[in-house]
């Protein structure tokens, strides 16, 4: 007699619902969004509002069935997830999900070919409540999944790559007619203007923090007695509204502008990249600093001193020993910064940097929903590109690979 | 050679090392102990000018230090600390490469000087040099720092607590060890403790400071007979004094012939300490002895009653002579 024979049975309770209760609402919240809201709207032009379709309407009962079967065996692995016995409950969730996700730019095309009139150049499919919630709902279970089978971040990145490029293919080959699309084309020299002013602005802020932080995190730890008025300083800046922190500037550089040519050739004027690059730097500079400095300041003292016994000289010291180690902590710092600069751009766009907070005040000013989109997607999408890109190499500077 | 001579460190106001003298010849073993915040970390500290001395003069093989370059004199001494302060960012290997790297030695010697160190510390080459240190035992990162300290070759070693954060067991193999070591290599070591047994096992000179001053110096024996206060008597343990000092000499060396009476049934090898051999009488209940060799032979027997009239001044010999 094993061991397990002799424990005593629990009667009356059911010996396979071990579930994983995260997963499970997830996947209920999904068969929820996916049968009780609009999975898409169709307008026959950009200015009357859309009819909304419920998803018999939009996929047809095929398309309903194929994704009821689907979400309900999440459901239905998400109950048994933590039974011992059911190992491979995760693995299963993992593929099914992922295959939710490689579908759902084919079920846009389906309800594109069932509901957009071809005879109506101008007609255009907007993308419900339904298909949103769903795609968020899956993308977090996605991030539950990852934990919970421990897949490194290279393997989650490589499962998801493939899935990115097939909505790319299927979203500028074959949906002509999503409203998101049609935006789109019609202002894709803009987009690409839009994504360029971003980047560069991002791109700009984050490199001359980075110098000033590190130069303020260096002076600081030379004159400690400095480190409190500095961080009250630059404390005081990330308190500002971006806005007033953009009207603040605009009357000075002005002034500049009228009273230096120098800086009027430049380009520097109250309104446009000048201020917002000003501004985003302020921003940044207390995180890039105090990151930095923590991250010189926390190497053990005990290497510290164990190098300079060894018998390194204060530049090898730094170059060798406490740069090297700080610098994972110091990359969490341009991360931080870098995600909160693409967010902040947007707002610049009010000042007149550009970058893709105009499609998002445009669209807004319009009431054009699907141009707001235009300019907020994108905006996500490079924020957690970012995020995972930066992550990882921070991950890889660990010494060591010690997480 | 080392040569302290009225050495006085001041931080501010405090005076943290007060007109300390003492003389390390090569190839000795001295160790520095008192309680915490008695200066004594900070004197070894000086002497590899981590910290410069107020005043006084220091001197290694008669030349005062401050005529090195720092950097350079510190690349020439050995250097280990309890929290051993291994690179985090760098293998085992390359850690225990570091000072030869610092002094330009090639690369292929660098190697093969960092697989000797490897073979002599009992670190196995294929499985430790390329982990890094957080993978590794508290014992198996003290070794690695003892390696990194011993690769350019110094002649002189300053330790400050190596094993201060080791367990017991591991704590007395890696003395063992360094004991062994030392035997082989014959560097000039101070040494660093609070822990007078560490102290009296390893060393043959001992220095006991007590805030920021020299109380008493001498051989573990010279302390252990004659010492200079209470705070120094306490400091060897009081009363247990007497076990201490056995604890220092040889079962060989109070061995009486064999008696023609019937051998005792106790058996004990004569390279045990005298310490042992007393704590094998009493559990065994009996006041004697007999000493075997290393083949299990009889060569001797101890006698507890013979052992407390044996004349104070003969009492065992230092064993390093």
């Amino acid at each position: 007699m094993s061991l397990k024979d002799a424990m005593p049975v629990e009667k009356g309770r059911l010996s396979w619902f071990s579930p994983n209760w995260v997963l499970l609402l997830l996947s209920t919240i999904a068969l929820g969004a996916f049968f009780g809201l609009e999975t898409a709207s169709v307008a026959p032009n950009r200015i009357v509002s859309g009819t909304g379709y419920l998803v018999f309407s939009a996929l047809g009962w095929q398309g309903a069935l194929l994704g009821m079967v689907l979400i309900l065996a999440l459901i239905g692995f998400s109950c048994i997830a933590e039974c011992q016995e059911y190992r491979d409950a995760y693995k299963a969730m993992l593929v099914i999900v992922m295959a939710l996700l490689a579908l759902m730019p084919f079920a846009l095309m389906v309800a594109t070919s069932r509901l957009v009139d071809s005879d109506l150049p101008q007609a255009r499919l907007g993308i419900g409540a339904g298909f949103w919630v769903t795609l968020f709902v899956l993308l977090l279970a996605l991030v539950e999944l990852r934990t919970r089978l421990a897949l490194a971040r290279i393997w989650s990145w490589s499962l998801l790559l493939p899935i990115g490029l097939l909505w790319w293919l299927c979203l500028s080959l074959w949906l002509e007619p999503l409203a998101l699309m049609r935006e789109y084309h019609s202002r894709s020299e803009q987009f690409s203007e839009a994504f360029r002013q971003h980047l560069e602005l991002v791109g700009t802020a984050v490199g001359v923090s980075l110098m000033l932080g590190m130069g303020l995190a260096l002076l600081m730890r030379r004159y400690p007695r400095s480190q409190k008025a500095a961080f009250a300083i630059l404390n005081f800046l990330q308190t500002i509204p971006s806005l007033a922190l953009f009207g603040l500037l605009l009357a000075p550089l002005a002034w500049l502008a009228a009273n230096l040519p120098l800086a009027a050739s430049l380009g520097i004027s109250g309104i446009g990249w000048a201020p917002a690059l000003v501004a985003l730097v302020a921003y940044s500079l207390l995180p890039m600093v105090r990151n930095t400095f923590i991250a010189l300041e926390e190497v053990s003292p005990a290497v510290i001193d164990a190098a300079y016994g060894m018998g390194m000289d204060t530049r090898q010291v730094f170059l060798q020993v406490r740069l090297p180690l700080a610098l994972p902590v110091m990359l969490e710092g341009v991360r931080i910064t870098t995600v909160q600069a693409i967010g902040l751009t947007t707002v610049a766009a009010l000042i007149g940097a550009g970058g893709f907070g105009t499609f998002v005040f445009q669209g807004l000013g319009q009431a054009a929903m699907d141009m707001v989109l235009l300019g907020a997607l994108p905006i996500l999408l490079m924020a957690s590109v970012a995020d995972a890109l930066l992550g990882a190499v921070s991950d890889f500077l660990r010494p060591g690979g010690a997480k | 050679m080392i040569e302290l001579s009225h050495v006085t460190k001041r931080f501010g106001d405090e005076m943290a090392v007060d007109d300390v003298s003492f003389k390390v010849a090569k190839g000795e073993f001295c160790a520095l102990v008192g309680t915490s915040g008695c200066g004594k970390s900070t004197t070894l500290r000086m002497i590899n000018r981590l910290l410069e001395h107020s005043e006084g003069e220091i001197l290694l093989d008669g030349q005062p230090i401050r005529d090195f370059d720092a950097v350079q004199l510190r690349r020439r001494i050995g250097y280990v600390i309890q929290s051993t302060g291994l690179f985090p960012h760098w293998t085992v290997a390359r850690n225990i490469g570091l000072v030869p790297r610092l002094l330009k030695w090639p690369s292929t010697k660098v190697h093969s000087r960092v697989e000797q160190l490897m073979h002599l510390l009992g670190l196995p080459v294929g499985e430790f040099a390329h982990k890094f240190p957080h993978q590794l035992s508290g014992g198996q990162a003290q070794r690695v720092g003892v390696a990194r300290a011993l690769a350019a070759d110094p002649d002189i070693l300053l330790m400050d607590e190596p094993f201060g954060a080791l367990d017991p067991i591991t704590r007395e193999k890696l003395q063992e060890e360094l004991r062994a070591l030392q035997s082989r290599l014959h560097k000039t070591i101070v040494f660093v403790t609070h822990d007078i047994d560490e102290a009296l096992q390893l060393a043959n000179h001992l220095v006991v400071m007590r805030a920021g001053r020299v109380v008493q110096q001498g051989t573990p024996l010279e302390l252990l007979h004659h010492p200079a206060d209470k705070f120094v008597e306490s400091m060897l343990g009081g009363v247990e004094r007497g076990l201490k000092q056995a604890g220092l000499t040889r079962v060989a060396d109070h061995m009486l012939p064999l008696s023609p009476t019937l051998p005792a049934q106790s058996r004990v090898p004569s390279s045990m300490s005298l310490r042992q051999a007393l704590s094998v009488m009493l559990r065994d209940h009996t006041e004697r002895l007999t000493v075997v060799d290393p083949h299990d032979m009889p060569v001797g027997e101890l006698s507890m009653r013979k052992l407390i009239r044996e004349p104070k001044a003969d009492q065992g010999h230092d064993r390093e002579h």
